[in-house]
């Protein structure tokens, strides 16, 4: 029986509107479920709502509707501090360490400050600091640094310990790797996966890096202008994508490889699309897909099931052979 | 011999300090040939965004500075040119494209007038501008040139200005273009759009490419050939056919592996470098990779290789062949 760590309906968040403003609903009617011990993978392009959604499910922010519910207790977001303790359970870490750690803080205090805002072990800060930096692979004498004398990849090592403090049980990556140089991408990776392994942690993690998403994450959920259009296993999503946004996305990335570079020029694979303008109805990403029929434009597809835990939002893919 | 356009001579830049300079591009040697796609690959503090802003002394002088070396092109030393002259070579015969394009444009001028001030600064003026201006909008894909010629850069997604600054590096049609980065801040639809878009303009106008990038898929899918620098100094140079087959510098080998995807299975531990990229400006004795390196041994630490040729093309800054790895 699997168990739900997260589960999110209908969450729905629009900025704007007041004074005449233009309206732009950043997330649109998303649920997701994040399953206990698993990685939900979140990718999509800047502005699809990846990063507002990790903002309401963390309670950095309020969404206009829509629930969210953890360890199935219902979660109350509009109120400030209703949160309680379930705010425990939960934990953000950023994408740049450098800008999320208070640089007149050393890494003790840091620390410190997590443990006495929330009462945990304040007879053995000193024991309970050096465990986390051992979890995250750092020796007892990172606590008297400042972030300016840490690298790239301490300072986030430092940002994962900081988020472990409260022992939480669900951590939302929001590209954790991006700002990282690329030499010591992999061994936060592997720190993460080591980690989750450990404490039976669940990950959503998001990112634009395709390769380190489809690496780590279980399930795959892909976002596209505030909306999920396509959801299911890792292999399925990435192997078999049904939408053609998920198609043009996976062909997009540079792969490492030459030979594999050379063969999409001979065959002429090209992603150049038009720049998405906004629809007032139909499916959002109808103006820049080439499998565009007249109803995608009237009418807006939902998550259906295709195939064994595999959605997608496309008339098209949903009607398909196979 | 070949023809060459571009090239770098033992370039070395120095940051000043209370005591002398500190050396953080060491002796750099690069060459393009007419035509040519190059790509500089690095990491954070590696010296590529340095190496070429030299070239067209763009360096931020004091505290950077030339210490040494010669930069050619056409034979003629940009180092010693006069002011009349750079201003000829800087977005004539050599454009720049830069990392963030959003920064690069002036907020509180239309896009259109600052191609033509590109295009005034080299001596086409007048309706002549403005027909150029028109071209190149079109040439880099832009649907509706009319409307972007007379927006500001506000107005403008993040691929459109980035198209926008190719078209303003295009209208002098140079024969070298220099781009730093240019997709780092965009998404991958956008990259890919802007890859295939730089790939068909080189080959149409047969100007040379220097494309700098961390991004070793976009080296993949764009570039004949490749340096690969580390602390200030280029450590592999080869054809990107066979960087990738058989890479020569231990840094690039461990690179290429650290990379998910092929030969990793979902979620087992990709191959660490381990340690962190050293800083450039307190270097010891040897090899600097050495600390990182698993095939190190004595003589590491004690000199540092020059560029070793390691056949087929392949060129390393390493004492080892890769048969003894």
């Amino acid at each position: 029986m699997v168990e739900v760590a997260l589960s999110a309906r209908s969450l729905t968040k629009v900025y704007g509107g007041r004074r005449g403003q233009a309206q732009v609903n950043a997330l649109n009617d998303v649920s997701l479920d994040l399953e206990r011990g698993r990685t939900l993978g979140i990718v999509g392009e800047s502005g699809c709502g990846k990063s507002t959604l990790a903002r309401l499910l963390v309670g950095l922010e309020a969404p206009t509707s829509g629930s969210l519910a953890i360890d199935g207790q219902a979660v109350a977001m509009n109120e400030r501090g209703a949160r309680g303790s379930l705010a425990r359970k939960i934990q953000l870490v950023f994408q740049d360490p450098f800008s999320s750690l208070d640089p007149r803080m050393t890494v003790e205090k840091a620390l410190g400050e997590v443990l006495r805002v929330h009462d945990l072990h304040t007879d053995a800060t000193d024991t309970r600091i050096g465990e986390l930096l051992a979890m995250v692979g750092l020796t007892a004498r990172f606590a008297a640094r400042y972030p300016h004398e840490l690298s790239g990849g301490q300072a986030q090592r430092v940002a994962v310990a900081r988020a472990l403090a409260v022992e939480p049980e669900i951590l939302v990556l929001d590209e954790p790797t991006s700002a990282l140089d690329v030499s010591v991408r992999a061994e936060i990776i592997n720190l993460l996966v080591r980690i989750q392994d450990e404490l039976g942690l669940s990950y959503l993690f998001i990112s634009h890096d395709l390769s380190m998403v489809r690496h780590i994450s279980d399930d795959i959920a892909v976002m596209y202008l505030g909306r999920v259009v396509e959801s299911g296993r890792f292999d399925q999503v990435f192997v078999t994508p049904l939408h053609p946004y998920t198609s043009a996305l996976a062909d997009a990335i540079p792969v490492p490889d030459p030979e594999h570079e050379r063969s999409r020029k001979a065959a002429g694979v090209s992603t150049v699309v038009v720049q998405g303008v906004a629809v007032s109805a139909g499916c959002p990403y109808a103006p820049r897909c080439a499998l565009v029929q007249d109803r995608c434009r009237q009418t807006l597809p939902v998550l259906e099931e295709k195939a064994d835990g595999h959605r997608v939002a496309c008339f098209v893919a949903l009607e398909a052979e196979g | 011999m070949s023809e060459v356009l571009l090239e770098i001579r033992d370039l070395h830049i120095g940051i000043a300090r209370r005591h002398g300079a500190d050396e953080i591009v060491r002796g750099v040697n690069i060459s393009v040939a007419p035509g040519e796609k190059l790509g500089i690959v690095g990491e954070s503090g590696s010296g590529k965004t340095l190496t070429m802003l030299a070239v067209l002394r763009l360096l931020a002088s004091p505290p950077l500075s030339v210490l040494k070396g010669e930069i050619l092109l056409d034979g003629e030393d940009l180092a010693h040119v006069d002011e009349r002259r750079l201003r000829q070579v800087r977005g004539g015969e050599i454009a720049f494209v830069y990392q963030d394009p959003m920064s690069s444009l002036n907020p509180l001028l239309l896009v259109g007038r600052q191609i033509e001030e590109t295009l005034k600064a080299h001596g086409v003026t007048g309706a002549a501008a403005a027909q150029r201006t028109g071209e190149v909008l079109t040439q880099v894909g832009l649907a509706d040139p009319d409307r972007v010629r007379r927006s500001y850069p506000h107005q403008l997604s993040g691929g459109m200005i980035q198209r926008v600054m190719i078209a303003m590096a295009l209208a002098t049609s140079p024969r070298l273009l220099i781009a730093d980065e240019p997709t780092t801040a965009l998404d991958v639809t956008i990259q890919r759009q802007i890859l295939e878009l730089v790939t068909s303009l080189q080959e149409e106008t047969g100007m040379a490419v220097l494309w700098v990038t961390h991004d070793l898929g976009v080296v993949a899918s764009l570039v004949d050939r490749v340096a690969v620098m580390y602390a200030g100094r280029i450590v592999e140079s080869a054809t990107t056919e066979q960087l990738f087959a058989r890479p020569t510098h231990p840094y690039t080998s461990a690179l290429l592996q650290s990379l998910p995807g092929t030969g990793s299975s979902h979620r087992s531990p990709l191959h660490q470098i381990g340690g962190t990229p050293p800083d450039p400006t307190r270097l010891g004795a040897g090899c600097p990779f050495r600390v990182r390196c698993p095939f190190a041994e004595e003589r590491c630490a004690q000199a540092e290789p020059d560029l070793i040729d390691r056949g087929q093309g392949s060129l390393a800054a390493c004492w080892k062949d890769p048969s003894q790895w």
